[in-house]
């Protein structure tokens, strides 16, 4: 039995090496001096720790699927590649908090501390195989979370985010658990491996109180990636928030909560059934409606960072189209619309970050005319506008196409006509900003020279994943080919 | 012995009260009660089941895990509470307006 376990450990050296470093960080920070040297020693620290899990991850990407732990964890190919694209988020937030002034000042290493903390915790949620492990990530996400949404302690907006965040945080929480509850009372186990032939047999009653029970179960996962009846905090948290943590937000709790949406969807879902038309029918709904209101709400925007938010909402309810046709080749689509929106997202927050430090405001105006004041900026977010609002041919066109292929060919037309309504949408409130950038004039020529050789050589490599997945990517395809859920007991 | 059904009432009638008190009021420190109501609904279930119809371990751990989470919760949405008292001297939701557009 122990030496059962031990071997487990061997499968679980990312997640290992994610909690040594935040130890490792907690201690660099016992040291801290105020000086620059000490700053830059906790980031390199930071930065070697991700990247080591980074490539022990890349080697856990051609493992049999395997149960951990008394199968509370399961390592696939899925989980992986989620904890590939998460590790490469907080990869990137964590060089953006470095540069950017609008976190704190007297910061030492809480953000680095925090910020690994949650990617624990998403790791644990992309490869949960019961409802402990979901609870469990769920909550270390969203704790840590709200620690790093008030972190600006000194503005009351900044805590003003946190404490919403906490409370629809806790409220949503508490109505999954009594929703988990439930399922655990009726099935008598909180094994994935084991519900699943059990939820064939319900009948009656039972099936209607899982019926409600998986409802509420959704309520603490669709508050996570933020859809529809559950977005009212993500606007005003983007908001509040330093924008290095909003970034952080807009990659890894989304990229945890998707992975734990698809896998259940998959695990218990996939067989036709009452419980399966339940299913599909809420998440239809909720996909519409998200999509819809994070575009339209976007229009009005003028705070950069509220219009980033409500486009995320946006791209969320696009990512729903995938969990809605349920099939193999829809994981697949998933995953690349999250390659895709990773890229798009941290560029377009590194230059808004860039700006807004500038400024000191987030607002439309500082946007006008960057295109005279730093031409590569412009470019660069122009190119991640247009792949946002979904034109060829970047590579939001084919994660969109692929996306809206996979509805038609599941035959939900009526969703697929939503969506491609939405994407006329979003493509006004994306323009309009690149008609900012590049048609108006500037209000004053004042050249921004903060934005030094590393960093634009940084938004560059961003930006190329951009521009060629668009054109190459059915290679990247491959990669997540057998990237499917697997129910292993 | 008390029977099955009583357990569950309790725990849907502690849910419920978590639920409207998490509406009607108005203090941000009773909505974390509130909070607390509804997580403590769960666990209660969580017992009962593992008692009653389960009769395995399962939600016994479940509870425990509860209620450790929900002391962390506590502790960071209380903390956090605290710092916004500090600057705006009040704990009113309706005064958490200012982010809006």
């Amino acid at each position: 039995m122990i030496l059962n376990l031990l071997t487990n450990l061997s499968y679980y050296i990312p997640e290992i090496v994610s909690i040594v470093t935040m130890c490792a960080l907690l201690f660099l920070e016992a040291s801290y001096k105020a000086s620059e040297k000490s700053r830059t020693m906790v980031f390199v620290a930071s930065l070697i720790g991700l990247v080591v899990v980074l490539f022990s991850l890349i080697s856990n990407m051609s493992l049999e699927p395997v149960s951990l732990f008394a199968s509370a964890v399961v390592v696939d190919k899925f989980s992986t590649l989620t904890k590939i694209l998460m590790t490469l988020g907080t990869l990137g937030v964590v060089y953006l908090s470095y540069k950017s002034k609008d976190i704190y000042t007297g910061l030492k290493s809480e953000f680095l501390i925090m910020a690994m903390g949650v990617l624990v915790g998403g790791m644990l949620l992309s490869s949960a195989n019961n409802l402990l492990t979901v609870y469990l990530g769920i909550e270390t996400l969203s704790i840590l979370s709200y620690v790093m949404s008030s972190f600006k302690r000194h503005e009351s907006s900044s805590t003003e985010a946190g404490m919403k965040y906490a409370l629809y945080g806790g409220i949503s929480a508490g109505i999954m658990l009594f929703g988990m509850s439930h399922i655990y009372g009726v099935l008598g186990t909180i094994q994935f491996s084991e519900m699943v032939p059990l939820l064939k047999e319900l009948t009656g009653a039972n099936l209607a109180v899982m019926l409600i029970s998986f409802v509420l179960f959704f309520v603490g996962v669709g508050y996570k990636i933020a859809c529809f009846p559950f977005h009212m905090w993500s606007p005003d948290v983007y908001q509040g928030s330093p924008l290095p943590v909003t970034t952080f937000f807009a990659l890894v709790p989304k990229f945890a909560g998707l992975a734990v949406l698809v896998r259940i969807s998959f695990v218990f879902f996939s067989n036709e059934g009452a419980l399966q038309i339940g299913w599909i029918g809420l998440i239809q709904v909720v996909a519409a409606l998200t999509m819809t209101v994070g575009n339209v709400t976007a229009i009005g925007q003028d705070s950069l960072k509220r219009l980033l938010a409500f486009s995320s909402i946006g791209h969320v309810g696009m990512m729903l189209l995938g969990v809605v046709a349920v099939s193999e080749s829809t994981t697949r689509i998933i995953l690349f619309y999250s390659i895709a929106y990773l890229f798009m997202t941290l560029v377009v927050f590194y230059v808004v970050s860039t700006i807004s430090d500038k400024y000191g405001t987030d607002s439309h105006s500082v946007i006008k005319g960057l295109i005279y004041r730093h031409p590569l900026m412009a470019i660069v977010m122009s190119i991640a506008l247009f792949s946002l609002a979904g034109l060829p041919p970047f590579s939001g066109f084919v994660a969109k196409f692929n996306m809206l292929s996979a509805v038609i060919e599941s035959k939900y037309y009526a969703l697929a006509f939503v969506a491609a309504i939405n994407s006329v949408i979003s493509l006004y409130y994306y323009m309009r900003i690149i008609k900012m950038m590049i048609v108006e004039q500037p209000e004053t020529n004042e050249k921004i020279e903060t934005f030094n050789f590393i960093n634009q050589a940084l938004i560059t490599v961003y930006a190329i994943p951009v521009l060629f997945l668009g054109i190459f990517w059915e290679k990247i395809m491959l990669i997540s080919d057998g990237a499917k859920i697997f129910i292993v007991p | 012995m008390i029977p099955y059904i009583a357990y569950l009432g309790i725990s849907a009638f502690l849910f419920i009260i978590g639920l409207a008190i998490m509406m009607s009021r108005k203090n941000i420190v009773a909505i974390l009660l509130g909070i607390e109501f509804i997580l403590n609904a769960a666990a209660l279930n969580f017992v009962t089941y593992s008692k009653y119809s389960a009769h395995n371990l399962d939600g016994h751990i479940f509870a425990l895990f509860i209620i450790v989470i929900a002391a962390a919760e506590a502790a960071v949405g209380l903390a956090i509470v605290i710092r916004y008292f500090q600057l705006k001297e009040t704990v009113h939701i309706d005064e958490a307006s200012e982010l809006r557009n």
